[in-house]
């Protein structure tokens, strides 16, 4: 299985342009999309789920035409929304069941296995009767990610599933989300960059909606090495080192500013080489510095 | 100061949404659409009363609207999840409601504008036929706006924005508005009678009472003119309900607090369990994570039972609620307060709960607007639940077909009907154990709630879903709904007649006990099946629009909806489409080609035409019907039936008759029309049902021919609109109109003055008057009167019992089938009633006279009433007006396709719908007692005197009719229930008056006017009694029946009658006489104050000031004052008021009063309570209720009063 999507473009109707031409190729396993919030990740995310119509370009899966032929992709699809709801009086067993049904499972006996499954493979077994409305957040998303398993999808889609979860449960939903990847294309959205770091084998920037670069996020990495150069500033003397460095990033480090500049070559004596981090990758494509904007200095991408 | 900002805050939002602009484009085209659409309204469509009455029923329609903006502004924060940043905020509770409140209000009220300003522009539009609109007011509009639409709106905001703000949800507006509504209709019930209307008005929470109390006796003049103005009892309505709105506000500001939705506010121990996370922290090894994806189907078994899972769970969404648990208890507080006096009648008495009328008219009938209501926001919910929930993007990728989650979906919408049905049947037969009444009749629960309306409801459910699927905007989408089922029951209105154009419309149907729905079953199934066939296109056309993702644009739905449709939605729309045809023809060659189906337009154009035609031969000279012999078969189970009857045909007149004038019966068959001499025919004119036979030799004075003839009846199919029911497996009621008339049938004219106008016809000429009349010819039959030998012969099916005038001379049966032979006595007036049903009879005696009732076994309450009334009627009439003809007399019951009850010689028929099943408890008026006394008296006045066939007519028959009953009325219940009785025709005369097509003449000139010949006609008989003395009128009435009693008399005018009424007046009554007969009068009298001073001995000066007056009024109400110089009532009273009296009388005699202030001075030998003017209300007076003034102490003086 395999996804491949070409030349997608979508323009709202208030004349806003989510999508300009995105063309990618995604295979079995992870694969992160990292933006910022409104760069267009989950406009892409929905045409891919088949929510939305594109206005110009297709999106296969393996033989399956994912616009035309909505009722193919939906059997073999999960989705997991940025943001849904549950009915709050429903019990999980009862709404997983459900949707079960839906999702094709007729035979009472089969669907049971299945819910079942399911519940214990989330965590929610023991919770299974209990009504929705007094979930947590992350159980209630946990729930979701197994509304998504249902009927064993080949292409699942979560988008931005970790945002308001506590740290253990990210990590609990980030390990779950892994050990699905094993068995289908997985299209994990998200604005934080250690989501894609720690799970994904390759990875996408989306910004202003165009796809900004697409690579292995380890690969990525190793081609910032020796590139990324670090020092701390007086605030003072910050403008003066935007003006005159190519800036990844500034953030405060024990009161002091950390300065993260990209050069090929060291910047200045009082620099010092940084090893690189996915952040810096994502910040120095934000920044112009790399993929598709630094048409200045293209860089090698290991495919 | 936060108050302020809240507030402004909710209106600029407001202004902000697409929804704001479409409701106003909607508050301002109905209006606007409706003042084109009405057509054909007596009154001007601007006039005030009708601005009102519009404004009021459009903002019920607005309440939606309402509906939809508190809402929002209520629960807005909670659904949008944005309420923790106003909670937590430093605004005081009652600004943020406060401010959200008339934020909402504000924007409201400026969107209600539109109604006012949608009538007004409509009716100064240039291109509207003149005469439909009359000046410009704008004080009318401005008085509608002011009085009902804007503090309709405070009250119904007030109420909805409480309920959805405290439940925290947009929809619970609704259960909000429902409370209101039904306080209101429960007040409403309380308070009902003429004895309280004032209270009545006073308990609508929507002020229209009110309105119609203070206009209820405005003549058509001036209602054309005059403003609703400030009416009192309008005001204190108005002000009352603004306190109640106040206070459910005020409630709701005690009761919300800022506080989470779900948190401790609402403490529910058992649910609100805290939930323990048992994950761990890492999760299972890889190697058991197999989720089993085996054994799921697609196939269309697995398809149905996904369609069954969308159902159940759905229902448990919705329907296993505790807002639906809201919901059914309202329907049933409705159903309720609907059905505890259903079936009222007139003289404050109502029908027994007989269940057709509890699942018909109440269950069926009142509640549909209700249910419609109801379906639009359970089918808005349904479609919109998921995505409510925030489920809407993970259900829609769920691999199932749009078909499947929309038939899911209507068969919850269907079980919940199903389900309501079922406990609406439930609390049918609760209230009728209630009001006493024990027989259950479940059959007709079910034929009725499942088997009709059910039907409508389902019908309404597909298009109510599909409405909501394609509009896809709830509030709106309810909105679309109600507006529709509003413009189906307005159809007729809108000129769209033929009911395949209706959607969901059948051609009627009336339930009856001796039928069923026999007659109507066949009509009403075709044109269901045709209607379902188009619920199916709707639910195709819902299936490609249905809403799944995030698309809403419109192009993009379009094109979604134009891929969608393949396969098998393609071989839906095409099934449909091809059923849509299909039966749409079978409908349509029923409804038009094997039965005639007219427009009015086209009927009245035709009774223009045969006027336009015929007409000259008004006064051609015809003959006499002198005997009838007729054969009558009637096949009830076939609904058929074929007469065979033959007429002797006398030429009474002075001429010969060369030609003669044949009216066959438009609704039947007529053929093999024959003479006993030669004839040709020289015009048959089929269309306009008229020929013309020449005969060879004229019929001289004096001789006779014979006419043979059959006509034939047999339903074809079935029709647009009714269905024939003349001839009913059980119940035929047929009579003179299907036999052939003999010349030119004045009758058959066009009435109505407008519609005559745009048919170019002239104007009606008024009837002969009956000094015309009078000044003609005497002699047998000159006045239009025919008495006639009968002999019938009917057959019928073997169980029924066929009954027409005449005595039976022979029974026998022949051929399973049962046959009767009727022959009568002496000559009578001919009607041709001929009934016949399966009957159960009871007998009776009077005098030797044989009485009997024949009845639907099960209609047999009232009949020992009706057997009394016959005996106490025939002693009375035959005592003081003279002997009664016949030896027989027989009340016999008809299905109640037809409402009323006839008298014909010895024979009363009686519709099942009247009177068979009132319900008469102590303090009751008896109308079944009246009604029978009433018609009893037809064989005195109409049946011994039968009055010439000129204006005025109506007086001789119906008035002493109506005045012989009450005669008997008082004597078996006495004078008080006498006096409620003469209240209510009172009232029933005023407000007679009020309607423009009823033009009024004074009684001697009466003609077609039943508030007239009935109720005025009781009053002033009444009056008269009271001031004359039975003896003399009733002697009076006897003179008057001697001289015209009997063939060989000349039938009586009004005229005639109103001498013998003269001769018994003596000359200080004779100006009332006169008022009463001669014109059109009215009283208005009044009791300003009184006062009551000590002359000793325990005696006491009384000083009434009173205020009188004396008009005259033309036909359409316009008034003149007159002189006065009456004799009135004037009495003093002491003690409290007892009955209908103002207390125990201390003095009562007739004074003499002229108009204008003054002042009367009397003695009375003890200390009064009241005095007044008329005190027990015998003028004929608009406002009755300050006859009477309370006696106020020694010297202290009514302000309003000045002392002459």
């Amino acid at each position: 299985m395999h996804l491949a999507i070409r030349g997608v473009s979508k323009t709202y109707t208030n004349g806003v342009r989510a999508l300009r031409d995105v063309t990618l190729d995604i295979p079995r396993g992870m694969y992160g999309l990292l933006g910022p919030n409104g760069a267009g990740k989950s406009t892409l995310m929905r045409t891919i789920a088949t929510l939305q119509e594109p206005d110009t370009g297709s999106i296969t899966l393996g033989d399956i035409d994912v616009v035309r032929e909505k009722d193919r992709v939906r059997r073999t699809l999960g989705y997991l929304p940025q943001e849904f709801g549950v009915y709050p009086g429903a019990s999980a067993e009862r709404l997983l069941n459900h949707f079960a049904v839906l999702e094709g499972f007729t035979d009472r006996a089969e669907r049971r296995r299945v819910v079942e499954a399911l519940l214990r493979q989330t965590n929610l077994w023991d919770v299974r009767r209990e009504r929705l409305g007094g979930y947590s957040g992350g159980m209630r998303q946990r729930f979701g990610i197994a509304v998504a398993l249902l009927g064993g999808p080949s292409l699942i889609i979560v988008d931005e599933p970790t945002a308001g979860l506590d740290p253990a449960e990210r990590v609990r939903f980030l390990n779950l989300l892994s050990e699905i990847g094993e068995q289908a294309v997985v299209i994990l959205s998200t604005h934080i960059v250690e989501d894609v770091a720690e799970l994904c084998s390759r990875m996408a920037i989306i910004d202003k909606g165009e796809i900004q670069l697409e690579a292995e996020p380890l690969a990525a990495i190793a081609a910032l090495r020796g590139r990324v150069w670090r020092r701390f500033v007086a605030k003072a003397e910050l403008p003066e080192v935007e003006r005159s460095h190519r800036v990844i990033c500034t953030r405060l480090q024990s009161g002091r500013t950390l300065v993260h500049v990209y050069a090929e070559s060291l910047p200045g004596p009082d620099f010092e080489p940084a090893e690189p981090g996915l952040e810096d990758v994502y910040f120095s494509v934000m920044a112009g510095h790399q993929g598709a904007r630094a048409v200045a200095a293209p860089l090698e991408v290991a495919s | 100061m936060t108050l302020g900002e809240v507030f402004r805050f909710e209106v600029e939002y407001r202004l902000r949404q697409p929804s704001t602009w479409v409701y106003a484009l909607v508050l301002f085209g109905i209006p606007f659409l409706m003042m084109h659409a009405i057509n054909g309204s007596s009154q001007y469509l601007n006039a005030p009363v009708m601005v009102a009455n519009a404004s009021a029923l459009l903002g019920g329609i607005a309440m939606l609207v309402t509906a939809g903006i508190f809402g929002d502004a209520a629960a807005r924060d909670v659904q949008s999840r944005m309420h923790a940043l106003f909670y937590t905020s430093p605004l005081r509770e009652a600004h943020y409601l406060g401010g959200r409140f008339l934020g909402g209000l504000a924007v409201n009220a400026a969107l209600l504008l539109g109604v006012p300003l949608g009538l007004f522009l409509a009716s100064v539009m240039p291109y509207m036929a003149a005469g439909k609109f009359g000046p410009v007011q704008p004080a009318a509009y401005a008085q509608a706006y002011l009085l009902l639409l804007l503090p309709n709106l405070v009250v119904i905001g007030a109420f909805m924005f409480a309920a959805a703000a405290l439940t925290r949800q947009s929809l619970a507006t609704y259960p909000g508005g429902i409370t209101l509504y039904l306080l209101g209709a429960i007040a409403g019930r309380l308070t009902n009678g003429v004895a309280n209307q004032r209270l009545s008005a006073l308990a609508d929470p929507f002020g229209a009472r009110a309105v119609a109390l203070a206009t209820r006796y405005w003549t058509p003049a001036e209602s054309n003119a005059r403003l609703i103005g400030w009416p009192d009892a309008l005001l204190w309505n108005r002000a009352l309900w603004l306190v109640v709105a106040a206070g459910a506000f005020a409630l709701l500001v005690a009761r919300f607090r800022f506080a989470h939705p779900n948190g401790a506010a609402r403490r529910r121990g058992w649910r609100r369990r805290r939930l323990v996370d048992t994950a761990p922290e890492r999760i299972v090894p890889i190697a058991s994570m197999d989720v089993p994806d085996s054994g799921r189907s697609f196939t269309t078994a697995g398809r149905v039972r996904q369609t069954l899972a969308v159902a159940a769970h759905e229902w448990r969404e919705i329907a296993a609620t505790r807002a639906f648990l809201v919901i059914l208890a309202g329907a049933l507080v409705f159903a309720f307060a609907y059905g505890w006096d259903v079936g009222s009648e007139i003289f404050g008495t109502s029908t027994w709960p007989v269940t057709h009328l509890i699942a018909g008219t109440v269950l069926s009938g009142a509640l549909a607007p209700v249910m419609a209501l109801l379906i639009a926001i359970l089918a808005g919910e349904l479609v919109w639940r998921e995505r409510d929930m925030g489920m809407g993007d993970i259900a829609a990728v769920a691999p199932v077909p749009n078909g499947v989650a929309l038939l899911g979906r209507f068969l919850a919408l269907a079980a919940m009907l199903v389900t309501l049905q079922a406990v609406l049947m439930g609390a049918g037969v609760l209230l009728q154990a209630l009001l006493g009444y024990h027989r259950y009749e479940l059959g007709v629960y079910v034929k009725l709630l499942f088997g009709i309306k059910l039907v409508d409801y389902l019908l309404l459910g597909a298009l109510a879903m599909a409405v909501h699927v394609v509009v896809n905007q709830k509030y709106l989408g309810h909105l679309v709904v109600v507006l529709y089922f509003a413009s189906t029951v307005a159809s007729e209105l809108i000129g769209l007649r033929h009911h395949l154009l209706v959607y969901g419309s059948d051609p009627g149907w009336v339930w009856s006990d001796l039928n069923g729905l026999a007659p109507f079953l066949a009509g009403f199934v075709w044109f269901k099946l045709y209607w379902a066939a188009w619920a199916l296109l709707l639910a195709v056309v819902a299936s490609l629009f249905w809403v799944r993702g995030r698309e809403g644009g419109l192009r993009a739905r379009l094109s979604l909806a134009g891929e969608r449709l393949r396969g098998p939605a393609r071989v839906a729309a095409a099934t449909a489409i091809t059923l849509i045809v299909t039966l749409g023809g079978f409908v349509f060659y029923n409804t038009n080609v094997l039965n005639d189906y007219s427009d009015p337009d086209d009927v009245a154009a035709r009774a223009a035409e045969c006027e336009r035609r015929y007409k000259r031969f008004e006064d051609a000279p015809r003959p006499s019907l002198a005997a009838a012999r007729m054969r009558v078969e009637l096949y009830p189970a076939q609904r058929a039936a074929e007469i065979l009857g033959t007429f002797r045909l006398v030429n009474r007149t002075t001429r010969a008759i060369d030609s003669l004038h044949v009216l066959p019966s438009p609704d039947v068959e007529t053929r093999a029309l024959r003479f006993d001499r030669a004839a040709r025919l020289v015009v048959d004119d089929g269309v306009l049902h008229y020929r013309i036979y020449a005969l060879d030799r004229p019929l001289a004075p004096g001789d006779s021919l014979s006419m043979s003839f059959q006509v034939v009846s047999r339903p074809r199919g079935f029709r647009n609109a009714g269905a024939p029911t003349e001839v009913t497996p059980n119940g035929a009621y047929i009579d003179r109109r299907w036999l052939p008339a003999l010349g030119y049938r004045a009758g058959r004219e066009l009435v109505d003055e407008r519609a005559r106008h745009e048919h170019g016809l002239p104007p009606r000429p008024l009837p002969p008057t009956a000094g015309d009349v009078e000044a003609r010819e005497a002699g047998p039959g000159a006045r239009g009167v025919e008495l006639v030998d009968v002999e019938t012969v009917i057959g019928t099916d073997a169980r029924q019992i066929a009954i027409t005038s005449g005595t039976l001379v022979r029974e026998w049966r022949e051929k399973g089938r049962r046959y009767f032979q009727y022959r009568t006595g002496a000559p009578v007036r001919y009607g041709g009633a001929i009934v016949s049903a399966e009957y159960a009879v009871r007998e009776a005696s009077w005098n030797g006279v044989r009485l009997r009732v024949f009845y639907h076994p099960s209609h047999d309450v009232n009949v020992g009433r009706m057997i009394r009334s016959m005996q106490a009627s025939l002693a009375y009439y035959s005592r003081h007006f003279g002997p009664y003809q016949y030896r027989e007399l027989s009340i016999v019951e008809f299905p109640r396709y037809a409402a009323f009850a006839r008298a014909h010689p010895h024979m009363i028929t009686f519709s099942e719908g009247s009177a068979f099943l009132t319900r008469v408890d102590s303090g009751d008026v008896d109308r079944p007692f009246f009604v029978v006394a009433h018609e009893t008296a037809h064989q005195w006045w109409g049946g011994q005197v039968i009055p010439a066939e000129a204006a005025g007519a109506p007086l001789v028959s119906e008035m002493l009719a109506q005045y012989s009953s009450m005669m008997v009325f008082e004597t078996a219940y006495g004078r008080e229930m006498a006096r409620r009785f003469y209240d209510y025709n009172l009232d029933e005369y005023l407000r007679g008056r009020s309607v423009y097509t009823n033009r009024e003449v004074p009684l001697l000139d009466v003609t077609n006017q039943k508030y007239l010949y009935y109720f005025k006609g009781a009053v002033a008989m009444y009056t008269l009694r009271e001031r004359l003395g039975a003896d003399a009128v009733n002697g009076a009435l006897r003179r008057f029946r001697e001289k015209f009693a009997g063939p060989a008399a000349p039938p009586p005018t009004s005229r005639a009658l109103y001498a013998e009424l003269q001769a018994a007046t003596p000359d200080s009554l004779r100006p009332l006489l006169s008022d009463l007969f001669e014109h059109v009068t009215l009283w208005n009298v009044r009791a300003d104050s009184a006062r009551a001073d000590p002359i000793g001995g325990g005696a006491y000066r009384v000083t009434l000031f009173v205020d009188a007056s004396k008009a005259r009024a033309d036909s359409i109400g316009n008034q003149t004052p007159v002189a006065m110089n009456d004799l009135v009532e004037v009495g003093v009273f002491a003690g409290p008021p007892r009955g209908g009296s103002p207390g125990e009388t201390l003095y009562l005699r007739q004074h003499r009063i002229r108009a204008g202030k003054q002042t009367i001075v009397l003695t009375v030998p003890r200390l009064p309570t009241r005095a007044g003017i008329d005190p027990y209300r015998t003028l004929i007076e608009r406002e009755r209720d300050d006859n009477v003034a309370e006696i106020g102490g020694g010297t202290r003086r009514d302000a309003r009063q000045d002392d002459p």
